[in-house]
Formats: C-alpha cells, sequence, structure tokens
C-alpha cells in the first residue's frame, strides 16, 4: 500500500514522516524544508510513505509545488494522508478540498492543535470528520503523539471513499464539468472532475497532460463558452477565482461549525519579533549572531577541541599503530602508507569534527527555532538591490553547511532567473568542508585574531556573490519578474533532541567523507607521492605527485603559491575539498611532535596564506556540488559556467590581494 | 492605502488587483485577498520589506508591492 503524505507548508509533515517510518529526514521551522518526495517504510511494515514538498493548493508557482503536482499525475497511491495545521485551519482547507476531489481514500491528520489552543481555536475533531467524509485524527507531529492511532487508522479502517462533490461551483461550471467529463472519461485513470476543475484553475501541468490525453479543440470550445457565461453573471472575475471564491464559501461553512474562537493573548513570537525584526536592531543583530557563531567554533570552543583531538591522534594514537605495526611486522610499505598516508591524511580532516559540530549545530538552531525565515526578511533589501530576493539567503545560509543542500533548497525560489542565480552563487558560501584549511591557516599565520580571519571569508563569500548577482542580473540573466512573499512561522523553542539529531545528521555525512573518500584518496595521494618516474620510495620532490604539480605551478606563482605541494593539493581539492588537508599532511608530513602548521611558515608568507586562503574559497564548486548543479539546473553551459566564472573569480581576487598586499608592503 | 499605515496599524484589504499577478497568488494561497483583516507588524529601513500579519499569521512582503494594495483603515 502506498500512502502519499501531503498539506501545507511548514505543517510538519516530515515530522510525521520521522515519527511514523523511524527514519530521519531533514526537517526546520521554515516553509520549503523538503523539496523532494521521499520514500519511507512504515514501522509496522504496513505499507510506503511517500512525503512530498509542501503546498498550498495544486496548481503550482515553483519546483518543489511541480513535484506534487506530477506526483499527481503521474504515479499511482493508494491513500492520501493530509496533514492539516489546526491553527490556519481556513488556509489548510483550500488544499484539503482539492485533495477530495481526487476521490481517492483518504485520511486527514490534524496537527498543532497545541499552537492553535494557544490561540484561542477550539476545533472539534469529529464534527470535521462527519463534514469531510474522511476521517481526522489529532496528532502531534513532533512528539508522535498520536501516531499510534494514525497508523491504525490507516491499515485497520477500511476508508470509504470521501463524499462527492463537496463544493457546488454553480451552475454554469457544473456544466461545463459535465461537458470535459464526457470528453475525457475513458481516457484516464484519474477523476475526470479533479482534472477539469485543475484545469479551469490554470494548472499547467494538468493542462497538458490533459491536452495530451484529449481533443484539445473540443477543451478549448468547453473553456471559452463556460468564460463567456461567467463573465456575463460575475463581472471580471476570472474562472481561477471563480472557483476560489466557492472553495472559501464552503470552508467558511466548515470552520464555523468545527471550530470555536475565543480571545486570545498574544503570543511570545510576536514579542521576539518586534526585537529581531526591529528595523534598526535586525541587521546587527544577526551580525552579532554570524560574530557569536565564529568565536564559539574557531576561537572559544571548537579549536581546544581540535588541539586536543590532534594531540590524542598525533600522540597515543600514531604511536598505538607503530606498535601494533611492529609487533605483527608490516612490511616498511604497509608501515608507511598507514602512517605517513592513512593517519595523515584521514586523521588530518578527522580532527577538524568539533569545530565542524558547533557549526552544524548553529545552523540546525537557526531552522529550527524559526529564524531562519525573518533573516530573509531582513536581508530582501540588500537582495533586491542586486537583483535576488531575501528568499535566496536561505540556500546560502544552508550553503555555509554543505552547498549540496543549499542548491536544492533553492528550489523554493518561484522565478526561474533568480532560481537559477541562487544556484550558481550558492557555491560561493564558505562550506563546512572549506572550514578545515582556514582552522589550518589561521592557527599558523593569524593566532592572534583566528576567528576575525575567518569572518572576513565568509562575508568576502557574501559580498563577492551580491556583487556578481548584481553583474549577472544586468548582464546574463536579465528579467523584470520578481516576487517576494515569505511566510514567518512562529517561533519554536528547539528541543535539544531534535537540535541533536539534526546537528549528528548533517555531521556524520562529514564523518563518512573521511572514512569513504578521503581514505581512499589518500591512499592514492600517498602512492603519487611514494613512487616517482625514478621507481619507488623516491624523494618527494622527485615523485608523480610533484610532477603532477608542477605542470601547473606556474600558474599559481603570480598570487603566492606556485609550489608543487599546493598546486597538487589544489587539484585534489575539486574531488572534495577536505582532500586539501589530507593531502597536505601527506605532503609535509611530520614524523615528530613538531605540527603542520609550524612546517607551513617555511612555505608560505602570511599574505600568501590569506591569498591561499581566498583562493580556496571561491576556486571551484566540489565534485558533488558540480553534480548537484547539473542535476538542478539540467544545463551542460551554465554548470561549465559555474566552473569557470569561479576559477576566474577567485584568480583575479587573489592576485589583488596578493600584488596589492606586496605593494602597499605587507608579507 | 497600504503605504500610509504605521507599525501596528489595522486594516482591510479592499483591492489586490493592482499587485502582479505571481504575488496576487501567493497572498490567495496565505489567505490574504479582498476583505483579509491585515495588521503591519513592522516595516524594515530603507525600504524593505514590511511584515503584515493576516488571521494569526505573519507574512513578509515587499513595500512597493505593499503600496499597490489598497486597504482602509479599521
Amino acid at each position: 500500500m502506498e500512502i502519499a503524505l501531503i498539506g501545507n507548508p511548514n505543517t510538519g509533515k516530515t515530522s510525521l514522516f520521522n515519527n511514523l517510518t523511524g527514519s530521519y529526514e531533514y526537517v526546520g521551522n521554515w516553509s520549503g524544508v523538503t523539496v523532494e518526495k521521499k520514500v519511507g517504510l512504515f514501522k509496522n511494515n504496513i505499507g510506503q510513505l511517500i512525503d512530498l514538498p509542501g503546498v498550498y493548493t495544486l496548481n503550482p508557482l515553483s519546483r518543489d509545488e511541480g513535484v506534487v503536482t506530477s506526483f499527481f499525475l503521474n504515479e499511482t497511491v493508494d491513500r492520501l494522508l493530509n496533514i492539516l495545521d489546526a491553527s490556519q485551519l481556513e488556509r489548510n482547507l483550500h488544499l484539503t478540498l482539492q485533495l477530495l476531489e481526487f476521490e481517492k481514500p483518504a485520511l486527514i491528520g490534524l496537527n498543532m492543535i497545541d499552537v492553535a489552543n494557544k490561540r484561542g481555536i477550539q476545533i472539534d475533531a469529529s464534527k470535521l470528520s462527519q463534514v469531510l467524509g474522511v476521517p481526522v485524527v489529532p496528532v502531534v507531529a513532533r512528539s508522535g503523539k498520536g501516531c499510534d492511532k494514525l497508523v491504525d487508522v490507516i491499515s485497520t479502517k477500511s476508508i470509504q471513499p470521501a463524499k462527492k462533490h463537496l463544493v457546488y461551483y454553480g451552475k454554469e461550471v457544473e456544466e461545463a464539468i459535465s461537458a470535459m467529463t464526457r470528453e475525457l472519461s475513458g481516457k484516464t485513470d484519474h477523476s475526470p472532475r479533479f482534472l477539469t476543475i485543475q484545469y479551469f484553475e490554470g494548472n499547467e501541468y494538468v493542462q497538458s497532460y490533459v491536452n495530451g490525453i484529449a481533443n484539445s479543440q473540443e477543451i478549448n470550445t468547453i473553456v471559452a463558452n463556460l468564460e463567456l457565461n461567467l463573465q456575463k453573471q460575475a463581472e471580471n472575475k476570472s474562472l481561477a477565482n471563480f472557483i476560489y471564491l466557492k472553495r472559501k464559501e464552503v470552508i467558511l461553512r466548515i470552520v464555523a461549525e468545527v471550530a470555536r474562537k475565543s480571545d486570545s493573548i498574544i503570543p511570545l513570537s510576536e514579542r521576539i519579533d518586534g526585537i529581531v525584526t526591529n528595523r534598526i536592531l535586525g541587521m546587527p543583530i544577526f551580525l552579532l549572531l554570524m560574530y557569536f557563531m565564529f568565536m564559539l567554533t574557531f576561537d572559544w570552543l571548537g579549536t581546544p577541541l581540535s588541539d586536543a583531538l590532534n594531540g590524542l591522534l598525533t600522540g597515543p594514537i600514531t604511536v598505538g599503530f607503530e606498535k601494533v605495526l611492529e609487533a605483527v611486522s608490516a612490511s616498511h610499505f604497509i608501515q608507511d602508507l598507514i602512517l605517513e598516508g592513512l593517519v595523515a591524511g584521514v586523521g588530518g580532516v578527522l580532527v577538524f569534527v568539533p569545530q565542524i559540530f558547533i557549526l552544524f549545530f548553529f545552523i540546525s538552531l537557526l531552522e529550527d527555532s524559526g529564524y531562519m525565515a525573518r533573516v530573509a526578511l531582513v536581508m530582501d533589501r540588500i537582495m533586491e538591490s542586486v537583483g535576488l530576493n531575501g528568499k535566496a539567503f536561505i540556500p546560502m545560509m544552508i550553503g555555509f553547511g554543505c552547498n549540496v543542500p543549499g542548491i536544492m533548497a533553492a528550489r523554493t525560489i518561484e522565478t526561474p532567473k533568480e532560481r537559477l542565480m541562487t544556484i550558481l552563487l550558492t557555491p560561493l558560501m564558505s562550506c563546512s568542508a572549506r572550514l578545515p584549511v582556514y582552522a589550518l591557516f589561521v592557527g599558523a599565520f593569524f593566532a592572534g585574531h583566528k576567528a576575525f580571519v575567518v569572518l572576513s571569508l565568509y562575508v568576502l563569500g557574501i559580498v563577492v556573490a551580491l556583487i556578481l548577482a548584481k553583474v549577472f542580473s544586468s548582464t546574463l540573466l536579465k528579467s523584470e519578474t520578481s516576487l517576494f512573499v515569505i511566510e514567518l512561522p512562529p517561533y519554536r523553542l528547539p528541543q535539544f533532541q531534535s537540535l541533536w539529531r539534526s546537528t549528528w545528521d548533517k555531521g556524520k555525512g562529514f564523518v563518512r567523507k573521511a572514512g569513504t573518500f578521503i581514505f581512499a584518496g589518500s591512499v592514492f595521494i600517498w602512492l603519487l607521492s611514494y613512487a616517482g618516474p625514478g621507481g619507488v620510495k623516491v624523494d618527494m620532490d622527485h615523485s608523480y605527485l610533484a610532477a603532477i604539480g608542477n605542470m601547473i605551478a606556474p600558474i599559481f606563482d603570480p598570487i603566492g603559491f606556485g609550489t608543487w605541494q599546493a598546486s597538487a593539493s589544489l587539484i585534489t581539492g575539486f574531488l572534495a575539498k577536505e582532500a586539501i588537508i589530507s593531502t597536505m599532511n601527506i605532503i609535509y608530513f611530520v614524523p615528530n611532535d613538531a605540527s603542520l602548521q609550524g612546517l607551513l611558515a617555511e612555505y608560505y608568507t602570511p599574505l600568501a596564506a590569506y591569498s591561499f586562503m581566498v583562493f580556496i574559497l571561491l576556486y571551484i564548486p566540489c565534485l558533488a556540488t558540480t553534480a548537484t548543479i547539473y542535476k538542478e539546473t539540467g544545463s551542460k553551459k551554465w554548470t561549465a559556467f559555474s566552473m569557470i566564472y569561479a576559477f576566474v573569480i577567485a584568480y583575479v581576487l587573489a592576485l589583488i590581494i596578493f600584488q596589492g598586499g606586496k605593494l602597499i608592503g605587507l608579507i | 492605502m497600504f503605504g500610509s499605515l504605521k507599525a501596528g496599524d489595522k486594516g482591510k484589504i479592499i483591492d489586490i488587483s493592482h499587485v502582479g499577478h505571481l504575488v496576487q497568488r501567493r497572498l490567495l494561497d496565505l489567505g490574504i485577498t479582498e476583505g483579509s483583516e491585515v495588521c503591519v507588524k513592522c516595516v524594515m529601513p530603507f525600504g524593505g520589506p514590511v511584515m503584515i500579519e493576516s488571521c494569526g499569521q505573519c507574512v513578509g512582503i515587499r513595500r512597493k508591492e505593499a503600496v499597490q494594495i489598497e486597504v482602509e483603515r479599521i
């Protein structure tokens, strides 16, 4: 049995999905967290549950909403599980009425009753069930309360197909529906009434589906006649608007019957909003929060933890490995491979786990509390001036964790031009994989101002993105339509458990990558550095790795790091940004206690180090990001563009910083 | 006009037809249309967006669209 989970954005569909299937999908307190359909198995094996992006109506405006409509048209589903936000019943019921017209067995999960109660709204679930003709089960999706009952109803009760024709659209429309039904019957498995009403509403997905199966000339005549008829009686109301109003009449009747409202108190949410979206304080509060996040990640908490881990790794753990390897009398080759290749390469990445988890914790906090949408609101004025909108800031913030989900999140942006720009610019956001490079270099060269230097790189990424947005929107991607309407969800006190799960879920990707991709890469890089044209166990300067690095090293001479070591790590950095660090750890392998940081000072000046960090920040999206850009844009041209422009910008900026810095006397 | 409303003021929408089609559709999705009562929650500086509340739900829209919405003060 296949059951589709559907409802308005930010009503808790994914929370419910996680509770019912025992999986852990990405949840957050803002509209548009889920942008793709996800499939999970019910805990008690009664069937598959399909999580869909949130929609207000089945007539889509943006790409993630289109996912839902295509699902309805092209895939089979046995039952619909519609989740409603009890505190926004009127708006939610618009979708419910459309779902019931689909004429598949349906049931309703009534969520957020606690929020509704706080606002003084009481809802009679059994009465709602009576009126709609489908079962209604109250649930608390976040805690899982009511889920057992829900599963019970899904699996045991044979859900009667819903009452037909809950909404009567008036004589003219109903006649046209009958005419269309005659035209469509026998040609499709879907309800002709559903298709017809969606067609009338201007749903492009449905229109192309219907035109594909039926005689479009006949249909055009029916629609034209209907519009003419309607114009006579309802002055200049469009057909879509007419249908909307008919539904609204029914909804108002239903709500009057099932909901009771009493005077409510001002929710805490609005009092907080008075501060964080304050006209003067909004922006400084955001910057202060970011600064706090960086201090904690790089100074106060993250660095001491990473240092401790590093001490453990280079000390006891390395010694332990040495002892074990000697005990089993492993060959020199194996000993070197493990100690100089794997422990240096993989370990060098793993020591940054504490810092990355702190960063992810903050991102989860932003997402879970409801602040994310407020940031979009605060940033909209700046984003508008460069041809983007405030919503584009959400993918960018997520991009600070990892660019891949950031680019996916751009699906919620309605206009294609703004979405494309967001996809192209999100890779400039400094993701967590670039963080180890900064942590290493600031530790070696800018020990006194760690957080400040790193913050400057993050800000540089944003500033470059904004400037490029302005350039792109006035040259390559000219278009006048821009749309910014954002729902600001009520604040929620983040629960420690969900925060931890969400942090772990993001962070485990990093750990997993270290165990697989970086592991294999480290072996490969070490072999390249071990062997050379002159045989094996050569001096590293004569290895294959050096030969490859030397080929492109002259390009980087003008920007301060024309060594084969830097070039070789930049090449591996395309595969994954963490690979830069593992490559460096292998190349500059230091067997004793002397740290990599100390050694780096021989190869870089502080100015060259900064230039290097800026280059790493911008130079190319990693392999996974490039693949995502291709998947999301569907265009080889734009994918190539995203790589080339990034490289050019990185080179030019590093050149300005290095040569300019030398001119004014910095070293 | 919406433009004359300040933070804390309440109004009723009487004409939304001058607003761009897409924004109008999105506001309709959120249940904000002619006849809805709205309350201006805050106005961002430098011509930034406005935050409005309707039926207990907060929505952010741009100033230039907000001024195209005809409202009557209540």
